[in-house]
């Protein structure tokens, strides 16, 4: 049978990405974190020395900073840190050809669907296993036309000025404790660089997989967008489901030049034994644009706040963000908007659902500097609550210096309406469909912008998470 | 105890004593107080002694930073030599506004953070109304005050500041209403505080039983001060079921002071209890306000209203927990700032899961008149009850230029059409709680601001 077939053939009530596979890493760390673990990445990668101080740095200021107290319920996680494996490496060495990539990783991501879609729609495709690149690949006519899609890794060796020009200048490691634990430990992630006035015109997909138990993944993504230029970045996150915790924590650094234009797509869909904390942020220059999409499914607890530096006259930025929360899961998402110059302009607008014992969390800031004239920002908020034991929360920061900004935001929470759900069901429709149209008629407007096989995807997954759910 | 009497008689020579323990026993023990109420001041101390100083790193505390702002160790408890019960004798500001306040139920000043003067309408006092001094009712209401002073509205583990008033306190207002007495007339607080380096402890205690309704005006003022000051206060409102209140603070201090006050309202089964916070003066102002629906049917409008110019700098920390079904809130701050004034509104909804059918709504409005104002606004929601309406909305902006022009296009000067644009905007929250007297005074503040302002 296809392995298609297969997961088509799965029960759609359990979570589709759990699956493991059974092969042996050609290299790990001990469990745990010390300096050596850091060092023993470093050697590994066989790095420059200033990257290793950079590290031990880093590290330094992991171990000085407190555990977050706000957010998601993080007093389990020191646990979880002690015992995960911060590096594992499944094998010797990245392959751009597709028949080379071992059977078995190769073997995961065609269940996953990834290289039919690169085949298809793709300008470029990565793909990440555990701590390391397996594959990553680019279409000739954008190679030619200076294009760069690289693991991270590959970055540093291949292009080690631009990459020390931009590395760390965006999320600096003191800018959060995990920020500094993925500046210690960082593996894996890629390194675009779009050169001036080029245009992708189909997107380039990173796909991250975490396939073994106790694994921390710690990818560092490096994007910069040339003057001009444009670009369509989408990355996608699952793992099998095991007892234990696992932990995510990525961080990823974007720099829009002047005029130019960049969207980032996440669809994060780990499952929901791992701890999600990641860092985004990207600074967005004169009359540029920068677009989050933003889309959280999975995870135990997440925390991540894409974030728009408005730095340069004119720029945009603009963050779409769509969370689901389920039983025992936590989204703490939003975004986060500075305007640090004239006439810039920023909107938020963030869905939330959350069902059975799950909790959906906006949490965002706005903030304009003095000086930014007749900045604009408008944020919205809405969250719908599927049934009485599931919780929503709003946390906006408005932080504002600037006489002449403009600057608003609203919220609402509400259910479903029993009105709405009785006029569909007299029409023919089960309670379950009634249920899955409304909430995704809910989300359309971001869904709507989503690729199609996402898109498709979210309502799939949420007409059988809406199952059983009136009552 | 020797040294109490002795402190008394230093005292009484018009002394101050310090904010420290000494000073607490010197201003407050061996003053011939019950035991419940002398344990319980003990007990508050200890509260704010093991409470650490608020600091920008807490939450709630992030954009204000205490420790430079009320340099404690600098004041002093005030002189406890009362100004006789002789309006003559009263500072001209304090005479000037009861004038203004002829329509009342009932009146009561405090000068210096002592009640020296006290009347009611005897019909209502027949009925059974109680409009007093705390210290007063401490003797004679016993009963009602250990039940409620300082212990289920505004305890002292709220906060250190909350600590330190439950423990320093020197007098206040006692107002009880009986079972369906209703008033027609506010009840008229107004409380002058003077003396630079001088920090003054007060509490509002408010009950309304079954059925009764109410309104009170509490109004504190001072003259600007050449040096630091604190005026604190503790306002306790409890409405019992079916009653309805009406709680108005308006604060019209001097430059110099902090104005420190920390409410919270009570609202049993379809009671309203609604409130206003008019924050004008001092130069910094810190009010936490939360507003409890403990009661099926409950309902609470918050209102506040804010004007600062200069340096000053307004902390409103709202909140709104509604803790029964079919509760309903709405909470809506405005607020202009000029000068370098700054403003910061924090306030939160939370829903529990019991509290099906809630109507909850926040919002915080701010006008920015000049480059140098700054507006801050965080408004929260915690939601854990599914059938519920409630939304939130906070905007910051400056003053609309169509509305200007439109203004001026019918020959209005710039300078007026701003003013009358202001004054629109603010007016807003006056019209959504009439009470006598109040918005003239307020827009009469307001327009003595505005004249005042850089920018006219």
């Amino acid at each position: 049978m296809p392995e298609n077939q297969l997961v088509e053939g799965l029960d759609l009530d359990q979570y589709k990405y759990d699956f493991r596979t059974e092969d042996k890493p050609v290299f790990r760390t001990e469990p745990g974190l010390s300096e050596d673990v850091v060092r023993a990445i470093s050697a590994h990668k066989d790095e420059p020395e200033w990257m290793l101080e950079f590290r031990l740095k880093a590290y330094r200021l992991y171990l000085s900073k407190p555990m977050p107290t706000w957010g998601a319920d993080l007093s389990d996680l020191e646990n979880v840190l002690d015992q995960i494996y911060y590096y594992v490496r499944p094998q010797d060495r990245m392959k751009n050809s597709w028949e080379d990539v071992p059977d078995n990783i190769k073997n995961t991501f065609e269940r996953l669907g990834i290289p039919q879609a690169e085949q298809k729609v793709l300008a470029g495709v990565g793909a990440q296993y555990e701590s390391e690149m397996v594959y990553h690949s680019l279409k000739k006519e954008w190679d030619d036309k200076g294009v760069i899609f690289d693991s991270i890794e590959d970055g540093l060796k291949n292009h080690p000025d631009l990459f020390r020009k931009y590395f760390a200048s965006v999320i600096p490691p003191a800018d959060n404790k995990f920020a500094a634990l993925n500046s210690a430990v960082w593996s894996g992630g890629s390194f675009v660089y779009v050169p001036p006035g080029v245009h992708l015109d189909t997107p380039l997909q990173a796909y991250f997989r975490v396939n073994q138990e106790r694994m921390g993944q710690f990818e560092r993504t490096l994007i910069i967008l040339g003057e001009g230029a444009q670009a369509h970045y989408i990355e996608g996150c699952t793992a099998p489901v095991y007892s234990t915790e696992s932990f995510h924590s990525g961080v990823i650094e974007i720099v829009v030049e002047k005029n130019a234009r960049f969207r980032y797509t996440t669809i994060q869909n780990w499952s929901n034994n791992m701890y999600n904390l990641v860092t985004q942020r990207a600074i967005v220059n004169e009359r540029a644009t920068m677009e989050w999409l933003d889309g959280n499914l999975g995870s135990k607890a997440t925390m991540k706040y894409p974030s728009c530096y408005l730095v340069g006259e004119g720029a945009h930025g603009s963050i779409l963000s769509i969370a689901y929360a389920g039983d025992g899961q936590h989204q703490d998402t939003g975004g986060k908007v500075v305007h640090a110059a004239p006439h810039t302009t920023s909107s938020i607008v963030s869905k939330s659902i959350s069902k059975g014992t799950g909790r959906a969390s906006y949490r965002g800031l706005c903030k304009v500097h003095e000086g930014s004239t007749s900045a604009r920002s408008n944020v919205e908020c809405d969250a719908l609550l599927i049934n009485d034991t599931a919780r929503s929360d709003t946390y906006p920061y408005i932080e504002i210096e600037e006489q002449s900004a403009s600057v608003g935001h609203e919220a609402t929470v509400s259910k479903v309406g029993d009105e709405q759900l009785f006029y569909l069901m007299s029409r023919g429709m089960s309670a379950d469909e009634a249920m899955a149209l409304i909430v995704r008629g809910f989300i359309e407007p971001i869904a709507k912008q989503l690729p199609l096989e996402y898109a498709v995807e979210l309502n799939r997954l949420i007409e059988m998470e809406m199952e059983g759910s009136v009552g | 105890m020797a040294d109490a009497v002795a402190d008394r008689r230093e005292r009484a020579g018009g002394t101050v004593a310090p904010i420290n323990p000494t000073g607490l026993a010197q201003a407050q023990l061996g003053m011939g107080e019950p035991d419940w109420l002398a344990q319980r001041r003990l007990h508050a101390w200890k509260v704010y002694e093991a409470t650490p100083m608020p600091t920008e790193q807490m939450e709630e505390w992030r954009y204000t930073d205490l420790a430079h702002r009320l340099p404690l160790e600098k004041l002093r408890a005030p002189s406890t030599v009362p100004l006789p019960d002789d309006p003559a004798t009263w500072p001209e500001p304090l005479k000037r506004t009861m004038r203004d306040d002829h329509d009342a139920s009932g009146h009561l000043v405090l000068i210096g953070g002592y009640v020296v003067h006290t009347t009611i309408q005897p019909s209502l006092a027949s009925q059974g109304v109680v409009l007093t001094s705390l210290r007063k009712a401490v003797d004679e209401h016993p009963e009602l005050l250990e039940e409620h002073l300082a212990t289920e509205a505004v305890p002292p583990e709220d906060g250190k500041l909350q600590a330190l008033n439950a423990a320093l306190w020197t007098d206040g207002v006692f107002l009880y209403v009986p079972d369906g007495v209703r008033l027609e007339s506010p009840v008229r607080v107004t409380s002058w505080v003077s003396g630079a380096g001088a920090a003054y402890f007060t509490r509002t205690l408010i009950v309304a039983e079954p059925g009764s309704q109410i309104s009170c005006v509490d109004e504190i003022l001072s003259e600007d001060l050449d040096s630091h000051a604190l005026a604190s206060t503790s306002v306790e409102v409890i409405a019992r079921d079916c009653a309805e209140i009406q709680y108005v603070a308006l604060q019209r201090l001097g430059r110099g002071v902090f104005y420190q006050s920390a409410q919270r309202t009570l609202a049993d089964r379809d009671s309203t209890l609604d409130s206003l916070n008019v924050s004008l003066g001092g130069t910094t102002t810190r009010i936490d306000l939360n507003s409890r629906l403990l009661g099926p049917g409950a309902n609470s409008n918050m209102l506040g209203l804010y004007f600062g110019d200069g340096d000053q700098h307004f902390d409103h920390n709202t909140s709104q927990d509604h803790l029964a079904p079919a509760t309903r809130s709405d909470l809506l701050y405005k607020g202009a700032l000029d000068g370098e004034s700054r403003s910061v509104f924090r306030g939160i909804i939370r829903v529990a899961n019991r509290a099906q059918q809630t109507d909850a709504y926040q919002t915080n409005r701010n006008l920015l008149l000049s480059r140098g104002a700054r507006a801050d606004s965080l408004p929260k929601l915690e939601i854990e009850a599914d059938d519920v309406r409630c939304s939130h909305g906070a905007t910051v902006g400056e003053l609309d230029e169509e509305a200007l022009f439109y203004l001026m296009s019918r020959g209005i000067a710039r300078s007026q059409a701003e003013r009358l644009i202001v004054l629109g905007f603010l007016g807003e929250i006056l019209q959504r709680l009439p009470l006598g007297g109040v918005a003239d005074k307020v827009t009469r503040a307001i327009e003595g601001k505005l004249r005042t302002a850089v920018h006219a």
